[in-house]
């Protein structure tokens, strides 16, 4: 959990606010939990859908981070999430016509998935890198097009083979973490590490360093060597992966694609991705208690414990995330160059 | 610097052509019949239906209505799918300019426009689907249905088959009324069969914009609801409610789900390893019926009261047993002939 930042010096504040929204996810999470604890039933089904909600948002907001850190801002991860459902579901639904085997004709959903939102993520690159096009604008005609052609191309009554779930031997039988965490489908333990995988790849390797580079100070890169271009579109295509395997758990989860079935979850994203300040394990963490608020909801009504709204629960974690964005100097600092195309000089 | 701006028109203009395809000035339109008359002039029925924010293909009430409105008498119709709540009065707007004779507006949510464009359109007939008329409008029908009979006989037969006496309903949201009635009834009516009956049921946290389009949520809540114990779940919500019935799908056979508004059999063939029944509104026959009478000149002005019942139970014949079908027939005509109270 101790990483270096490689910008700022650590200073006690610099540690705090890094952290903040950890603590206060855990500290809420684990109140609440305790005071449902008298049921393990409960505290485990909570737990489980918090993990099975929690891993579109964390995927989504990898893939805003990545774009981010790399200096593109990405606001068609709504956009690519739909996207890569219809095609996922569609490759995966056309493959089991052809009479392919349930685990090729998944395999094979996912990758078609995953390629149609990588290939959105060159096209942002594209408008971002090439074009020097106003990327909000990239994002907005990304998520435009992703809802209008999959709500034309969209054909009722067609149907795809289920997803399995995994259950990790040994592990799922512990008590409490072996249902909260072990017994998901296979694209949802792939979330997770998912988001190891990038914290250490940014942190940890070359590849980070130089991502890091040219989204604070492409200059400075470019001076050095780094092919800042060619960087962006690699990490566009990346994060674009991020974002349809993102939609590729809609579709794990509910067995066929349904229009706008995305819901607005590529711009809860983004929040995740701010609250979570621009670093996978505090988007992880931010995720999680969305996830957490979402079950947490559900559980009360269940519980018919108090007659408040379902949509007041609805509204805590934005109001969440406004609050923790807006307590007094822990802004979430954007990386330096985000949103703007490096011209050289 | 040309190309570079020549590139970015043609992306725009693609971008503009896909939106296109999605919506047209807030709907996407079709129909379905030759049109081989003018719909402004007399002796050539035309009805046009303005689906909710939903799709004509929604396997629910929206797929319902329409189907009923082409199995009606209208000589031509005509749908146009509602993208964005703002859009309602432009949808029934569009048709009101073709000089349609009859307007279908599915939703409750559409009530409010619905009773406007009625009031500055008065020799146009207008059908609302699920919208209570508190006030008779000479020229309009609403055409609702006592979904808390509908719910009431699901959950009757949820209290005989359940196990663990914890029964789940996943639901649309509460800011719609038939919705509420649905689990009202059916909760009402698992009580009714089954003494010891428990409920975890759960309505979509979000505004009506999103709580019917989110089968992630209601795969994720069903699954959750399972945890609790439930055995039998209850999907009523749009797409909401069949991410519900496919993740209990994933359990074959040990949790039974029951479908909405349609025979869900044929509507989510991914719920077929759990779906032991639907809770049906027969919206298409009420909008045949409508129909009729407003092509005659005769059509009910404030409610009209549809239909409702249990689907067939499929390949859930077997797994039922003959008493509890017993059960259910008495239940059903009980509830039906009122002899039964289902009232919420």
């Amino acid at each position: 959990m101790t990483t270096a930042t490689a910008t700022t010096s650590p200073t006690v504040k610099a540690t705090i606010s890094k952290y903040l929204p950890w603590a206060i996810a855990l500290a809420v999470m684990f109140a609440i939990l305790f005071a449902m604890s008298w049921d393990s039933r409960q505290t485990e089904a909570v737990g489980a859908a918090t993990v099975r909600a929690a891993a579109p948002l964390l995927l989504g907001a990898l893939c805003g981070l990545i774009g981010e850190r790399s200096g593109i801002i990405n606001i068609g991860i709504e956009g690519q999430i739909l996207l890569s459902a219809y095609c996922g579901f569609m490759v995966s639904s056309l493959s089991a016509d052809a009479s392919l085997p349930t685990v090729i004709s998944l395999i094979l959903g996912v990758v078609g998935g995953v390629a149609a939102s990588a290939l959105v993520g060159f096209f942002m690159a594209w408008c971002a890198v090439s074009l020097k096009m106003d990327q909000i604008i990239a994002g907005t005609v990304v998520n435009i097009f992703a809802l209008g052609f999959t709500s034309y191309a969209y054909v009722q009554g067609r149907t795809q083979p289920r997803y399995p779930n995994w259950t990790v031997p040994g592990l799922s039988e512990l008590p409490f973490v072996g249902d909260v965490l072990f017994n998901h489908g296979p694209l949802t333990y792939l979330a997770f590490f998912c988001v190891v995988g990038v914290h250490i790849a940014l942190f940890r390797t070359t590849w980070g360093l130089r991502t890091r580079a040219i989204g604070e100070h492409p200059g400075a890169a470019d001076t050095v060597g780094v092919d800042v271009a060619r960087m962006r579109y690699k990490n566009m295509i990346i994060a674009g992966a991020m974002a349809g395997l993102a939609g590729m758990l809609l579709i794990q989860s509910a067995s066929a694609f349904s229009r706008n079935m995305s819901n607005g979850k590529g711009f809860i994203a983004l929040a995740v991705m701010l609250f979570g300040r621009y670093r996978p394990l505090g988007v992880l963490g931010a995720a999680l208690l969305l996830g957490f608020f979402t079950a947490l909801q559900s559980q009360l009504q269940f519980n018919q414990a108090f007659d408040i709204p379902p949509q007041f629960f609805g509204m805590i974690p934005f109001l969440l995330t406004i609050a923790v964005l807006a307590v007094a100097g822990l802004a979430a600092r954007p990386p330096a160059a985000a949103g703007s195309p490096y011209e050289k000089e | 610097m040309l190309t570079r701006s020549r590139l970015l028109a043609i992306l725009v203009a693609l971008t503009l052509v896909a939106a296109a395809c999605g919506s047209d000035d807030g709907g996407s339109a079709g129909g379905n019949l030759e049109k081989d008359g003018d719909c402004a002039s007399e002796d050539y029925y035309c009805v046009g239906l303005v689906t909710d924010v939903g799709k004509v293909d929604d396997k629910s009430f929206n797929q319902s209505a329409w189907e009923g409105l082409q199995d009606s008498e209208a000589d031509y119709v005509e749908f146009i799918e509602t993208q964005d709540s703002k859009d309602y009065a432009n949808n029934i707007q569009g048709f009101l300019d073709q000089g349609f004779d009859a307007i279908v507006t599915v939703g409750f949510s559409l009530g409010e426009a619905t009773g406007i464009a009625a009031a500055e359109n008065p020799d146009v007939d207008f059908i609302g689907v699920d919208q209570f008329q508190g006030e008779a409008i000479a020229n309009v029908a609403g055409l609702i249905f006592p979904e808390n009979k509908a719910g009431f006989m699901a959950g009757a037969l949820a209290g005989l088959m359940t196990e663990s006496n914890v029964i789940g309903a996943v639901l649309g949201t509460d800011l719609v009324p038939p919705v509420v009635a649905f689990k009202e009834g059916y909760e009402k009516g698992a009580l009714y069969t089954n003494a010891d009956a428990t409920f975890v049921s759960t309505y979509h946290p979000g505004g009506l914009d999103v709580a019917f389009g989110d089968p992630d949520w209601g795969a994720t809540t069903a699954r959750q609801a399972i945890g609790n114990g439930a055995d039998v779940i209850f999907g009523a919500g749009g797409a909401t409610g069949n991410g519900a019935l496919a993740e209990v799908a994933k359990d074959e056979g040990v949790v039974f789900c029951i479908g909405v508004d349609t025979d869900q059999w044929e509507t989510v063939p991914e719920a077929h390893p759990c779906l032991i029944t639907s809770a049906m509104k027969l919206i298409d026959a009420g909008v045949v019926d409508l129909v009729a009478e407003a092509k005659a000149g005769s059509m009910t002005s404030g409610n009209f009261v549809g239909d409702v019942g249990l689907a067939d139970y499929h390949d859930f014949e077997d797994v039922i047993p003959d008493d509890v079908k017993d059960e259910m027939e008495k239940i059903i005509a009980g509830v039906l002939d009122d002899s039964i109270d289902a009232s919420i």
